[in-house]
């Protein structure tokens, strides 16, 4: 086989005189140089980037930093996907006179949020009370999780859901650091850098056209992952063994949407038999087009309607009637 | 195999030492058994068909050359066309025309039934079947010499970077080039690099992470309010450029680390101040090869003001349809056609009346190529949707401006991801304009060493990682 590279060409290293040789033999020298430094630059500039986007992640107020540095103490855990966001904690906490951490995002995965949630237990006192969004139990996500990674180095629970949903792309997240933080939770965190994110709810306001347009949709089936009742089961049973009290709660749909949501008895049974636990159903409690955002989730106006009535039910009560219970 | 998978790094670590270690005929079979297991690796059925379109325009250039009656080699250009579109047309179009034909024939109350076939479209069919007519047509009209080598113009039609999605690279600019060993140079590849690496940036980073966005808009766009889709037909616009002009630049920066040079194949294209430069800026190897090919051939702007503004709507309807066999589209095609006729007939007013009102002439330029850009995305909306019931919809939902407020707008931390990675392109392609990044490259080591790695912590930062598919595979 003949070695044709131009720099190092083995015929033309018998032909060149011995200046040309050295030459040539400098300027390769000089390109690996170059190389073995832009491979150092890359590493370097990977890691401190990384270290710097660290510092931005322990400094933010989101709710998951918070949990992950010590900064989340709280009596009342809510937890859920984007319905749980209807968990308007500033009302709750008004009302309830308790610290409370939402830990809910949008589609958290069962999986994940056992983990989180496990996670809080393992840094924490047990809080008095968790509420719990049953929908958060339609979907795993592995997506999601692998968007958790700003918070691998905190959590191995974390870290395994990440192994399992992609192994590539956690051997992806050992070799860069700063891939780590490709991730929206970590834009999150740098959007509540200085600002709590305790108000976040779904801001928007359904229109009275769109509240018609549901008859474009279809029909609505809840599709959810044969063992997520089953750990949603099991994370109930954890909390009660940590001393906590646990409420199932299933949040408002809009009423059109809900009339086409045909598994929902289905659903909700599923959940009651794996948990032994009730679910509070308040899936047709709200029924004003100005208090949903969309047919799935209430805005603002809407989440106070609902908290009142979890007040009303029994789910949530003040610590002056806890003291007096 | 998709350029941006591990399975296409692992193979081109293994090509590349083997290629500049290897010259003449074994480099040769080299690159084209690569390029048959690169193309073999999605479905290697279909291998038959390019070895078959190969063996077909081979043997037919070869008597043309050798053919000196005029008819005899126009029959034998029309049996190479024939065969090249019909496969093309079978592949491709088979569905597309026999739906058609029966929607059409319903409309007389006449029911045609048969099984709809169900035909894999194979992968870069129209960019490969476009390449291999080029070089019979050029044979025919005396441009070219027919290649003596059959291994050689085999690697030519499958040569991997450019197979599945272009450019489209003509046998005149490719095949002298494979008649020379390029040897291992370090300028080449440090600047075939940085091509790559601007191309996974814009593919991986920008491309992938608008698409999400563009997704949802798309797909049910009856669920999100005006401003949430003009951003979407906006962030759709710089998805396929970035998608598109992406590959194109891998496949160039490519190439140009083995030591060829392939042609440009986008130059800014939304900069374009009117279409007639928006054509010689975007997908310029399609476009230049439907002006040689079929435009001039239909006769061009010779033969009238009429016959020049039905062969631009023949050409661009063409076009339309060669990017898919789908009535949105013939209908994208159309609108271009009638972009550049009605460009024609009002750019004369057009021009006296800024003259008249003297306009400066930076304002001139801008309002210009916000007009083109504006109705470059009309287009676009049918050119994305998949039928146009639901192009209609976005249209309508866009023009009622109903929920055009910051609040309306679902996933705004895609919109602000996104406005920053547009940002970056932005800054990049003007300031190109300006610096010429190309020499940086070569003579200033640690600019080099900067702006790779810049672009590695970018694609590391914000690259979509799953091996998304382009664009333009579908075409």
């Amino acid at each position: 086989m003949h070695l044709y590279i131009s720099n190092f060409s083995l015929t033309q290293f018998r032909k060149a005189e011995p200046f040309e040789i050295k030459y040539r033999l400098r300027l390769s020298m000089k390109q690996f140089l170059w190389i073995a430094g832009f491979i150092l630059l890359v590493l370097a500039g990977d890691r401190l980037g990384g270290y710097l986007l660290r510092q931005v992640i322990e400094g933010s107020e989101f709710r998951y930093s918070r949990l992950y540095t010590g900064r989340a103490e709280a009596d009342l855990l809510l937890l859920g996907n984007s319905r749980g966001l209807a968990f308007y904690q500033p009302y709750i906490e008004e009302k309830t006179q308790l610290a409370t951490l939402n830990l809910s995002y949008n589609g958290l995965p069962i999986n994940l949020a056992a983990g989180l949630v496990r996670d809080y237990y393992d840094h924490y006192p047990a809080p008095e009370k968790i509420v719990i969004d049953v929908s958060l139990c339609d979907r795993f996500d592995d997506q999601l999780i692998m968007n958790f990674s700003p918070y691998l180095p905190y959590s191995q629970r974390i870290d395994s859901l990440i192994r399992l949903a992609d192994p590539q792309i956690r051997g992806g997240l050992g070799l860069s650091h700063l891939f780590r933080y490709n991730s929206e939770i970590f834009q999150r965190a740098l959007y509540y850098q200085n600002r709590s994110d305790e108000g976040w709810v779904v801001e928007r306001n359904l229109s009275e056209k769109e509240s018609r347009s549901v008859a474009e949709d279809y029909e609505f089936i809840i599709y959810y992952p044969e063992e997520a009742p089953e750990i949603l089961a099991d994370l109930v049973r954890y909390c009660q063994q940590q001393g906590s009290e646990v409420q199932l709660v299933l949040g408002p749909y809009f009423p059109a949407f809900l009339a086409k949501m045909s598994n929902l008895e289905t659903y909700i049974s599923t959940i009651e038999q794996a948990t032994g636990l009730p679910v509070h159903n308040f899936s047709n409690t709200v029924d004003d087009f100005h208090l949903f955002a969309d047919f799935q989730h209430l805005n603002k106006a809407g989440s106070k309607v609902f908290i009142d009535s979890l007040f009303q039910m029994g789910v949530l009560s003040s610590r002056t009637e806890q003291a007096l219970e | 195999m998709v350029f941006n998978s591990l399975p296409f790094l692992i193979f081109l670590m293994l090509f590349l030492p083997l290629y500049f270690a290897l010259k003449g005929k074994s480099r040769l079979w080299w690159c084209l058994a690569a390029s048959y297991f690169f193309y073999g690796w999605w479905d290697w059925r279909f291998l038959g068909l390019i070895i078959f379109s190969t063996l077909i325009d081979f043997t037919i250039g070869a008597k043309m050359a050798i053919e000196t009656e005029e008819d005899q080699r126009k029959k034998l250009l029309w049996l190479s066309v024939a065969i090249n579109l019909g496969v093309l047309a079978f592949f491709k179009y088979f569905n597309f025309f026999a739906d058609s034909l029966q929607e059409a024939v319903s409309v007389f109350g006449w029911q045609l039934s048969w099984n709809t076939m169900h035909i894999i479209l194979p992968v870069g069919i129209s960019f490969y079947t476009f390449q291999s007519m080029s070089y019979t047509i050029d044979i025919y009209r005396r441009d070219l010499e027919p290649e003596p080598s059959f291994l050689r113009f085999a690697t030519y039609i499958s040569f991997f970077p450019q197979l599945v999605a272009g450019p489209i690279v003509r046998a005149k600019t490719f095949l002298p080039q494979l008649r020379r060993d390029h040897a291992f140079n370090w300028d080449n590849l440090y600047l075939g690099l940085a091509q790559m690496l601007w191309g996974f940036f814009k593919k991986v980073a920008i491309a992938d992470t608008l698409a999400l966005f563009v997704d949802q808009s798309f797909g049910s766009p009856h669920h999100y309010g005006s401003l949430h889709l003009f951003i979407g037909v906006f962030f759709y616009a710089v998805q396929i450029y970035c998608d598109f002009s992406g590959y194109s630049d891998i496949a160039i920066g490519l190439a140009r680390t083995m030591g060829y040079r392939f042609p440009v194949n986008f130059r800014t294209p939304y900069f374009s101040q009117d279409f007639s430069e928006f054509w010689t800026r975007w997908h310029i190897t399609l476009s230049s090869w439907l002006r040689d090919y079929l435009y001039i051939s239909l006769g061009g702007n010779r033969k009238g003001y009429w016959k020049t503004l039905r062969n631009l709507m023949i050409t661009m309807l063409l076009g339309g349809l060669w990017h898919g066999a789908g009535w949105t589209f013939v209908f994208w095609g159309f609108l271009h056609g009638l972009y550049l006729i009605l460009q024609r007939m009002l750019s004369p007013a057009w021009q006296k009346l800024h003259a008249r009102l003297r306009t400066p002439k930076v304002l001139y330029g801008g309002l210009n190529i916000l007009i083109v850009f504006s109705l470059t995305c009309l287009a676009w909306i049918f050119f994305r949707s998949t039928s146009f019931d639901r192009a209609l919809i976005i249209l309508e939902r866009m023009a009622s401006l109903e929920g055009f407020s910051w609040s309306n707008v679902i996933n705004k931390f895609a919109v602000l991801q996104g406005g920053f990675l547009i940002g970056i392109l932005l800054l990049v392609e003007v300031s190109s304009f300006q610096l010429d990044y190309r020499r940086r490259i070569i003579y200033q080591p640690v600019f080099r060493a900067f702006s790779f790695g810049a672009l590695l912590w970018l694609i590391a930062l914000f690259g979509t990682f799953g091996a998304n598919a382009f664009i333009y595979f579908q075409f």
